[in-house]
């Protein structure tokens, strides 16, 4: 620990803000409040702050971003965002580096995100310890009031000098170069620090009535709690304050911005939140978080279930910033846990800790890369009045490269990009195939391209199908409308690689004659001789022909007689078609993990960070969107 | 081939148009990708062969429904600019009041000269394709607007509120500084501009699509307002929207 | 001379704001129906603040017009203030009188480059002249987008300013923000003396008319009023704001849906013209050489010519902003909290806010009870008070023209109308129904 004076810390700091090569920010007043801004003199530092408006977060993963720039006009360029300067911010409180760390961890999973990155390798933080407390500030609960790791500089006010804990070497190295006077602690130093720490933290007026680590389990306790989360979310007014100034969230959203040229513009990526009403929609209109009370449990089950069982923290820090911005005060944290414990409590359930630990295993393989490939049309084949096929290479002669049961995101700069489902076995190798709906704006854009105009690829994404693990089996197809499209990709390859595989069933059905997919390829197939075909439609209307079965698509399963113990069944289709199907499997005897399926939900980055897919604690972009059912069906939003 | 515009204005104050003057240097690219047909407020002349139409203003009386079909038959989209379009906007503050004007609608078309019914937006009459919320309508918002029908989609409206964009601005919130905002229930895409300046959101962009109306209005009241003046403040431009609902 | 009959017929006059028709017919060479009308939709801004707070009057009434709102804003806050007997300090004062120097800037530009001009260059919109007047059109826009930069900067923005409220402003620029602004309007003005030659070379376009009428519009003995002053008229003699009752008179007309306005004369004139012939001896010293280079002296009865006191005004205002900056520096910028609401001490009051607005002299008059609510509301606007001297400059200027071509006496009349630059819209803010 070291000792400066406060005014050889004003030295310091002026010393930092006059040296242009750092950008300094430190925490100063705003209205009746305080925010982390830029600093032009030291006289506007007030360390005594109790909470700032918005977290530091803002700097590192920004309200707003771009993540490159593209230039349409000859051919196709783009251009990455410009290296960050380095900073110094000055102020950060213990709860707030805490919550950095988590989204260190979070960026950091599976594929990393450089935008992040950058800026976080660019600075420095120098916390301050709590001088004073905000009323809603629960952080001695949450482990954050007071830490030890995870600043480069922490300052405690002595009075008229501050203690200096040094955490890094950077840290270390800034106070040399720019600090004068810094002495040794004595004893006494570090006894009055503690005492100060100790003293502001008993303020604190939020108490939970139980041990917090019962959280993750009293949580899972009270998914379906009748009642419960309707009485809590009846105020809310969907206004996404609470998870905006939140700084363990991350949710995003990713949109283009052409300038008035048309020809070129910028991809952004912005803040978004899960309690706003749109936030799980998708193009078709559905949105699967449509109520109040579901988008308000789920911002708990993140933060208090699902984070921790992937990371092993509770994804909140004690800040107390979404209890005091909730202008009908249901967002407090404190409130609503202590609230389901007394509850589960008075109902007799027993609640206790897991024993087992979660097992946290972060894993980074390379950067995520928001940069779309370049790729042409080769050929566009309309297959409905609704659908059409669109044969793409890739421009370079590059191979994509794909699992069946993968996605790619599809762009169309200017207009935004879609996750769009690989249709085209990976054993076809130069080209591949996407069966694209006309639905939202890139797919209306898409629809109207040409052989030869250009479009984005990001991609392959998902985990695709296991076809190792279906080798040796029956395998039945069940496929509804649209959902032909991803299946096909699985049942092209096991045509070609036929002898893999036994017997190969495939059921599929649509509305009306005219909207089958695909519908002469699939009627040649059965003439292998390996392969049996069935079709049906839910009604014929009078102007068009139909001579086979009408009924809906469970109607086709008395049809084939399959064996359920060799059989897998692999199954696509509309959301209402799956409870169906899976309930006449079942009582065919199918067993739970013999069934899978592809899901579909909103993905924008395809890589599990912006939230928009997230199914519970499944990300359908990641860890889907092919699931086996035994694994999902446990979880409410699946299905 | 550009495609044609047209502005037209019906019962407002044409600060909308004006704010399509003020885009300055972005005005001359604009007219780079459109040509203007019609535009009263700047230029002589005048075809009623457009494919875009501009409208603002809210139609309040009879003889306006005439000219908006009229627009409407003419041209291929209708985008509305404005609240007074958009949403019926300040003028629906007359609605509630003037127990003549009420008689009027009922009576119909006596007292000719000044003719006037209950003030509503335009879609009230025509199909409409495109909005431009806003009083006065923010520029960045028009040109997304029109740049979106350039490239042929429709162009995205917002569905949250305007605290969405006043809490990422890092204001402090107005009712913690002792104001009430309806920024709660109003409609974003303004990056809560008022705000910023140092006020509060009066609601200009009208109601979002699913508001919390209740709830809104009970934390007005917690907050100190009266009943009759939580009231006052939603009718200030949701006039129209809330006799909808 | 042909004798010939023919009508001129304008349903909605372009290029200027709302909607106005001018309806002419010529019997035999002779003049036997000259009409100026407004069919512009009524709003109803008295009746619609009538139970509303004095807090939100100011929010409401900007809305009446687009182009003057911080005029208005200003007219209905000084009215507010005068009622209920608040003041504003000595910076507030010198900050508002910046926000109506850019609205003059703003609309006198805009007027002068998108709305006169084309008329001098024989084209019919602005548009034509971006490939054929390349430099000018940019000079203007470059011109309009300061006045705007400097609007946004004191008010927030320029069409509906958040900024201004009872008693202050919620926000104000910092010093280094006002010192930036004082360079640029100091940079533009090698742009306006290009703007004022251009007008020179085509000011002989103007048509040469003249008839004699009534002038009214603020003044104050220390400054060229556009913020306070009393009501003068050069005809008679100058009384204070809220005796503006007996000047304007206002009066209905059954082929217009805004009502006239006439004092001594069948009718008077308001705006630029207005104000440069009852305060020339105050323009700044630019501006008074711009006057005199277009031989610009009062008394002149030329209609045609508020164009060019437009032009006049815009070189006063931007040299008395430099001045108004100058004199904050010195005095030094006084902070206020970041989100500031004045105090206000609400009680019952009637009170009038006269103000020059870039179209002529404004009034707001508002009561209010003792809780702060408006019981009644009165607004006379400057194009109110313009049209009847419009229909009588057209009566005595159509026979004058009477032999010239159709669409000549039709431009001519546009142009006429075009001069007075009205603002109809914000004139048919009010209807008593029957």
């Amino acid at each position: 620990m070291k000792i400066i004076s406060k005014d050889d810390f004003t030295d310091f700091l002026n010393a930092l803000i006059g040296d242009d090569s750092w950008n300094v920010i430190g925490i100063k007043s705003k209205g009746s409040k305080f925010a982390f801004g830029p600093l032009e003199s030291a006289e506007e530092l007030r360390l005594d702050y109790d909470v700032s408006l918005l977290p530091p977060k803002k700097y590192f993963f920004p309200q707003r971003e771009t993540l490159f720039t593209y230039d349409l006009s000859e051919g196709f360029s783009t251009k990455n965002p410009e290296e960050p300067k380095p900073m110094v911010i000055v102020g950060v409180h213990p709860y707030d580096i805490v919550a950095l760390l988590h989204m260190d961890e979070i960026f950091r999973e599976t594929k990393s995100d450089p935008y992040y990155f950058k800026k976080r390798d660019a600075s420095i933080i120098i916390g301050v310890n709590i001088q004073r407390i905000s009323k809603w500030n629960f952080s001695s609960f949450m482990g954050c009031d007071v830490i030890d790791y995870g600043y480069d500089l922490m300052l405690t006010d002595l009075g008229n000098r501050y203690a200096i804990n040094v955490g890094s070497q950077k840290g270390g190295e800034l106070l040399s170069k720019y600090g004068k006077n810094v002495t040794a602690a004595l004893a006494r130093d570090i006894q009055i620090a503690g005492q100060k720490k100790r003293e502001v933290m008993g303020l604190s007026q939020q108490k939970f009535d139980f041990p917090p680590e019962l959280i993750p389990e009293l949580l899972k306790d009270s998914y379906t709690k009748s009642g419960f989360w309707e009485k809590h979310s009846e105020k809310c007014l969907a206004c996404g304050s609470c998870v905006l100034v939140c700084p363990t969230c991350y949710c995003f959203d990713v949109k283009d911005n052409p300038d008035l040229s048309l020809g070129h513009g910028e991809r952004i990526r912005t803040w978004d939140g899960c309690l706003l009403e749109d936030f799980a929609k998708i193009a078709s209109g559905e949105n699967f978080r449509a109520t109040r009370p579901t988008r308000y449990r789920h911002r708990y089950f993140k933060k208090g279930k699902y984070l921790f069982d992937r990371f092993g923290f509770i994804s909140c820090v004690g800040c107390g910033r979404c209890s005091s911005n909730c202008l009908p005060d249901i967002a407090n944290p404190v409130n609503l846990l202590n609230d389901m414990y007394h509850e589960s409590i008075n109902s007799g359930s027993q609640i206790a800790a897991s024993t087992t630990e979660p097992d946290v295993n972060i894993q980074t393989e390379g950067n995520i890369d928001y940069v779309p490939k370049l790729a042409t049309v080769i050929k566009k084949q309309p297959m409905t009045s609704n659908e059409i096929l669109f044969e793409i290479r890739l421009d370079g002669g590059s191979e994509l490269g794909h699992k069946p049961g993968q996605f790619v995101e599809v762009s169309v700069f200017g207009i935004g990009e879609a996750p769009i489902s690989l249709s085209s076995s990976p054993t076809k190798k130069e080209t591949f195939e996407l069966c694209v709906r006309k639905l939202g704006n890139v797919t209306t854009k898409l629809h109207k391209l040409d052989v030869g105009d250009k479009v984005g690829i990001r991609g392959p994404f998902g985990n695709g199908f296991d076809v190792n693990s279906l080798t040796g089996k029956d395998l039945l197809f069940i496929a509804g409308g649209l959902g032909i499209a991803p299946l096909r990709s699985l049942f092209n390859y096991v045509l070609d690689n036929r002898k893999d595989y036994g017997r190969v069933f495939l059921l599929y059905g649509c509305k009306e004659p005219k909207e089958l997919l695909f519908g002469d390829e699939l009627a040649e197939s059965t003439s292998r001789g390996d392969v049996e075909y069935k079709s049906t439609v839910n009604w014929c209307p009078e102007n068009e022909t139909w001579t086979g079965n009408i009924g809906v698509i469970t109607t086709l399963i008395p049809q084939v007689s399959f064996d359920p113990e060799r059989t897998i069944a692999i199954l696509c289709g509309p959301p209402v078609m799956y409870k169906f199907v899976i309930a006449d499997l079942k009582a065919k005897k199918v067993h739970d993990d013999h069934i899978i399926m592809s899901l579909e939900r909103r993905m924008k980055c395809g890589v599990g960070k912006c939230g928009h897919c997230q199914i519970n604690h499944l990300f359908v972009c990641k860890d889907g969107p092919v699931f086996n059912y035994s694994k999902i069906k446990g979880s409410p939003e699946a299905l | 081939m550009k495609p044609k515009v047209a502005f037209f204005d019906f019962a407002g104050c044409e600060g909308d148009q004006l704010q399509v003057a003020n885009l300055e240097e972005d005005l001359l690219a604009l007219l780079g990708q459109v040509e203007v047909v019609s535009f009263r407020e700047v230029m002589k002349g005048h075809s009623d062969n457009y494919d875009i139409a501009f409208v603002e203003g809210s139609c309040t009386r009879l003889q306006d429904e005439d000219r908006l079909k009229q627009i409407r038959k003419n041209a291929k989209l209708v985008v509305a600019i404005g609240s007074c379009a958009a949403i019926g906007g300040i003028n629906s503050l007359k609605n509630y009041k003037d127990l003549d004007s009420v008689k009027k609608v009922v009576y119909g078309e006596s007292g000719k000269l000044f003719d006037s019914y209950a003030a509503r937006p335009i879609d009230a009459i025509i199909p409409v394709d495109a909005y431009v919320y806003g009083c006065p309508i923010e520029r960045e918002d028009f040109l997304h607007v029109v740049k979106s029908l350039l490239l042929g989609k429709k162009p995205e409206i917002v569905t949250y509120p305007v605290c969405v964009e006043c809490k990422k601005n890092e204001n402090v919130c107005a009712f913690e500084r002792g104001q009430f905002c309806v920024g709660t229930v109003t409609r974003a895409g303004c990056n809560s501009c008022c705000i910023n300046e140092g006020t509060i959101c009066w609601g200009c962009r009208g109601l979002v699509d699913n508001p919390n109306e209740n709830s809104h209005k009970e934390v007005l009241i917690k907050y100190g307002l009266t009943v009759d003046d939580a009231i006052g403040k939603f009718k200030l431009y949701f006039g129209w929207q809330e006799a909808k609902r | 001379m042909k004798k010939s009959s023919f009508e001129v017929d304008v349903h909605h006059v372009t290029r200027v704001e709302g909607h106005g028709n001018i309806y002419v017919s010529i019997n035999n060479g002779a003049v036997s129906k000259c009409e100026w009308s407004i069919p512009e939709a009524p709003r109803f801004f008295e009746a619609m603040v009538v139970g509303r707070s004095w807090s939100e009057l100011h929010h409401i009434t900007s809305r009446i017009c687009g182009i003057c709102s911080i005029g208005h804003t200003l007219a209905s806050l000084k009215a507010t203030e005068a009622a209920m007997g608040i003041s504003i300090s000595e910076q507030d004062l010198k900050l508002r009188k910046l926000a109506l120097h850019g609205e003059n800037l703003q609309s006198h530009l805009l007027h002068l480059g998108f709305l006169v001009l084309p008329d001098l260059l024989g084209v019919g919109s602005v548009v034509p002249l971006v490939s054929t007047n390349p430099d000018e059109v940019n000079t203007v826009l470059r011109l309009h987008r300061t006045a705007n930069e400097m609007s946004n900067l004191i008010c927030g923005r320029t069409t509906h300013p958040q900024r201004l409220m009872p008693g202050g402003f919620s926000k104000i620029p910092s010093i280094k923000e006002l010192l930036a602004l004082r360079k640029k309007l100091q940079d533009s003005i090698p742009s306006i003396q290009a703007v004022v030659e251009l007008f020179k070379s085509l000011a002989v376009k103007l048509p040469n008319f003249k008839r004699e009428t009534e002038f009214i519009a603020l003044t104050d003995p220390s400054e060229y009023a556009l913020y306070d002053g009393k009501i003068a008229s050069s005809d008679t003699g100058s009384a204070p704001a809220k005796e503006y009752l007996a000047y304007t008179n206002e009066y209905i007309v059954p082929h217009s849906t805004a009502k006239w306005a006439k004092h001594v004369r069948e009718s008077y004139m308001v705006g630029a013209l207005a104000r440069l012939n009852i305060n020339y001896k105050r323009l700044s010293p630019i501006a008074r050489e711009t006057a005199d280079a277009f031989n610009l002296l009062p008394m002149c009865y030329n209609p045609f010519m508020n164009s060019i006191a437009q032009l006049v005004e815009v070189v006063h205002s931007v040299e008395d902003s430099i001045r108004l900056i100058n004199e904050l520096e010195v005095a030094g910028l006084k902070s206020q909290p970041d989100y500031n609401l004045p105090t206000v001490k609400v009680k019952a009051g009637a009170g009038v806010g006269a103000v020059e607005v870039p179209r002529g002299i404004l009034f707001h008059d508002y009561n209010y009870n003792e809780k702060g609510i408006c019981t009644k509301a009165n607004c006379i606007i400057p194009t109110n008070q313009n049209h009847g001297n419009i229909q009588q400059d057209m009566n005595a200027l159509v026979p004058q023209i009477v032999n010239k071509s159709q669409k000549e006496i039709e431009l001519t009349l546009e142009m006429l109308v075009r001069a007075y630059d009205p603002c109809i819209s914000c004139s048919t803010h009010v209807v008593k129904i029957r």
